[in-house]
């Protein structure tokens, strides 16, 4: 089965006037298989969002290839591209800004099928009901505006609209990150019963561990415009094989009083360096608790260790018992 | 031991409507307490009318305000200005935003200590270093723009704390940050607490930053306190409905991936149209017609636990 979505060797680099050019991506590669939903983590300025705007052709990458459902988009004509994006929908984070304030939901919701000429008339307005109701809305909503609806309704007609062309892969970026979180868990909710119920790829972009263990069925961490460690959802929150995934695992606060302040902590010595100026060597070793004079020197291999795909040097130790004792 | 902040039956209205109705709280030295609610349920105007910092559209209906015993309310705005910064501080969720973007880190820092030259230059660098800022002397020169988003917050944090204040209300002061960083600001604010003695009134939207930092909890809804007690009890047997729906609707580390959340029906009241009674009522799983009619009162329920539920007794 050819997959809904691959990413290969991807870069972005964003030229400066003075200096070296900004690296927000730089190199990386995953697939994604019909019906999967990939997560992808990092901390501000890590490159995720640059990443999903390359997949859906909004950021012209500076290298690598970007194959959604069979269709090169990097370089591909205004025609391929048109055709590519029928097959990739995005979601970003506020449906206030993502909506046309002067169209009615039912437009809003019905503008790709008409744009495509796929329906009009009656047909359309029985698929954009349809739609409404799949994402949890009635068919009245349809004559309304979107100041007439709260932000976890907005964030639904969103999707409805995401859906109407049944794409093969859908981009989310911090879909539920403005949202309250009795809202939020009914957009969960949503997104996990479409899962089941559509087959779509999904790439799910969060800054949000416990979302993303929630909605996703692998997990990509990105540090500094690379990948760190790639390994199914389970995986990766049982054992880490990156001492950065782990670390990012445990600044969580969990909402459980006991084991939140029984949790080891695992102070990230600084700050994110810039991608401007990324560290030679190991891109984390600036702020990781493991590092040896390799890391400083060495770019780690991207390498198979358990489940895990990662890049570290030492990705053997960082499940080992005593990681968090001093002089390791 | 008089509280650092005892806040009474604190009213706050927006025209006719009341936004805050009757809020209590209190604060030790040395304690978190945790203002936690969803967006539009009072917590941060709560925080501003604690520091006489209401805007103009807002007034105070009724209620107490007392910093270390002594009435705010009853003060006139230039004693207030002499206390704000020296025994109550407030910080914010964005750091650039609060900062002057025209001044050096220094002499932001140095101003809110009211010394000059050698002895403000020491007191600043001092603090600089306690709120974990390597390098002091350099970043004194530095302009806001030059700073992260953890390295801002930990000014902002210096500025509030340099003058030893009694209390500090720190209004989502993690929000904006990263998770690495989230961590090691929440583990600043809890060293300060215990070893200046500072007592802080957090508000957040985060479980998950209130399981980690604060002593206790009030959580609001729409204007009022639904529950308030130690944070253990708070987590472990909720005895608001809300509190219970708002912990189960949260995915954890620790559960079934994929399972449903439990979700709140319909969504928090506009001020305008708040009940009279239990303004939790429309979305309430244990509703009955008493909860229509009379205003829950916030009821003992052992162990410091209050709670204004009239069904108390029966949330899981």
């Amino acid at each position: 089965m050819t997959a809904a979505l691959t990413v290969a060797d991807l870069a972005v680099h964003y030229p400066v006037r003075h200096g070296p050019p900004v690296r927000a991506v730089d190199g990386v590669s995953f697939t994604i298989a019909p019906g999967e939903t990939l997560g992808l983590v990092g901390e501000s300025g890590c490159g995720k969002s640059t990443v999903s705007k390359s997949v859906v052709g909004l950021q012209a990458p500076t290298r690598g290839s970007v194959v959604v459902d069979g269709v090169e988009i990097v370089g591909a004509d205004r025609r391929t591209l048109r055709q590519a994006r029928a097959r990739m929908q995005m979601v970003f984070q506020d449906p206030a800004t993502s909506l046309d304030p002067r169209m009615t939901i039912g437009a809003a919701v019905g503008e790709p099928l008409l744009v495509r000429g796929l329906a009009r008339g009656q047909a359309l307005r029985d698929r954009v009901a349809g739609l409404l109701a799949e994402v949890g809305l009635r068919p009245e909503h349809a004559t309304r505006y979107p100041h007439q609806f709260s932000g976890g309704q907005r964030q639904r007609i969103v999707i409805a609209r995401a859906l109407a062309l049944r794409p093969a892969l859908l981009v989310c970026d911090e879909p539920v990150s403005a949202l309250d979180v009795s809202v939020r868990a009914q957009i969960l909710n949503l997104l996990v019963e479409l899962q089941r119920g559509l087959g779509m790829a999904t790439l799910f972009v969060s800054h949000d561990l416990a979302v993303v263990r929630h909605v996703c069925d692998r997990v990509a961490v990105m540090y500094l415009g690379r990948l760190a460690e790639l390994a199914p959802r389970d995986a990766l929150f049982a054992a880490p094989r990156h001492p950065y995934t782990r670390a990012l695992l445990l600044a969580v606060p969990e909402p459980d009083p006991a084991a939140q302040r029984a949790k080891p902590r695992v102070p990230l010595a600084g700050e994110i360096p810039s991608p401007a100026n990324p560290p030679p060597g190991c891109r984390f070793h600036t702020r990781c608790p493991m590092a040896r004079a390799p890391c400083r020197e060495q770019e780690p291999a991207w390498r198979q260790v358990g489940e895990s795909m990662v890049a570290c040097h030492f990705a053997e130790e960082v499940n080992s018992p005593g990681v968090d004792k001093p002089g390791c | 031991m008089i509280p650092a902040l005892d806040v009474r039956d604190l009213s706050l209205a927006i025209g006719g409507a009341r936004v805050v109705d009757g809020v209590s709280f209190a604060v030790r030295a040395g304690e978190v307490l945790a203002l936690v609610g969803e967006s539009g349920c009072g917590k941060s105007i709560t925080a501003f009318a604690a520091m006489r910092l209401l805007p103009r559209a807002v007034t105070m209906t009724g209620g107490q305000l007392l910093l270390e015993g002594n009435d705010l309310a009853a003060l006139p705005e230039s004693r207030m200005r002499r206390l704000r910064g020296r025994r109550m501080s407030m910080i914010f969720q964005e750091p650039l935003a609060a900062l002057d973007p025209l001044s050096t880190v220094g002499t932001q820092v140095a101003e809110a200590t009211g010394l000059r030259g050698a002895a403000a230059r020491e007191a600043v660098l001092a603090m600089l270093g306690e709120v974990g800022i390597s390098d002091p002397a350099r970043r004194i020169r530095q302009y806001p723009f030059e700073l992260s988003g953890g390295m801002a917050q930990r000014v902002m944090i210096a500025t509030a704390l340099i003058a030893r204040p009694a209390v500090l209300l720190a209004d989502e002061p993690t929000t904006a940050l990263d998770v690495t960083i989230q961590a090691q600001i929440l583990d600043l604010l809890r060293r300060l607490a215990a070893e200046r003695g500072t007592a802080i009134v957090l508000i957040t939207h985060d479980m998950g930053v209130v399981a980690d930092i604060a002593d206790r909890v009030a959580v609001m809804y729409a204007g009022r306190i639904a529950e308030t007690g130690p944070v253990a009890r708070i987590f472990a047997a909720p005895r608001h409905p809300y509190t219970a729906l708002l912990l189960a609707a949260l995915p954890r580390l620790g559960d079934a991936p994929k399972a449903a959340l439990a979700v709140i029906p319909g969504q928090v009241p506009l001020p305008s149209a708040f009940s009279a009674a239990c303004r939790f009522a429309d979305r309430c799983p244990l509703v009955t017609d008493r909860c229509r009619q009379e205003p829950p009162p916030l009821r003992e329920m052992g162990a410091d636990q209050l709670s204004a539920c009239w069904h108390a007794e029966r949330v899981r």
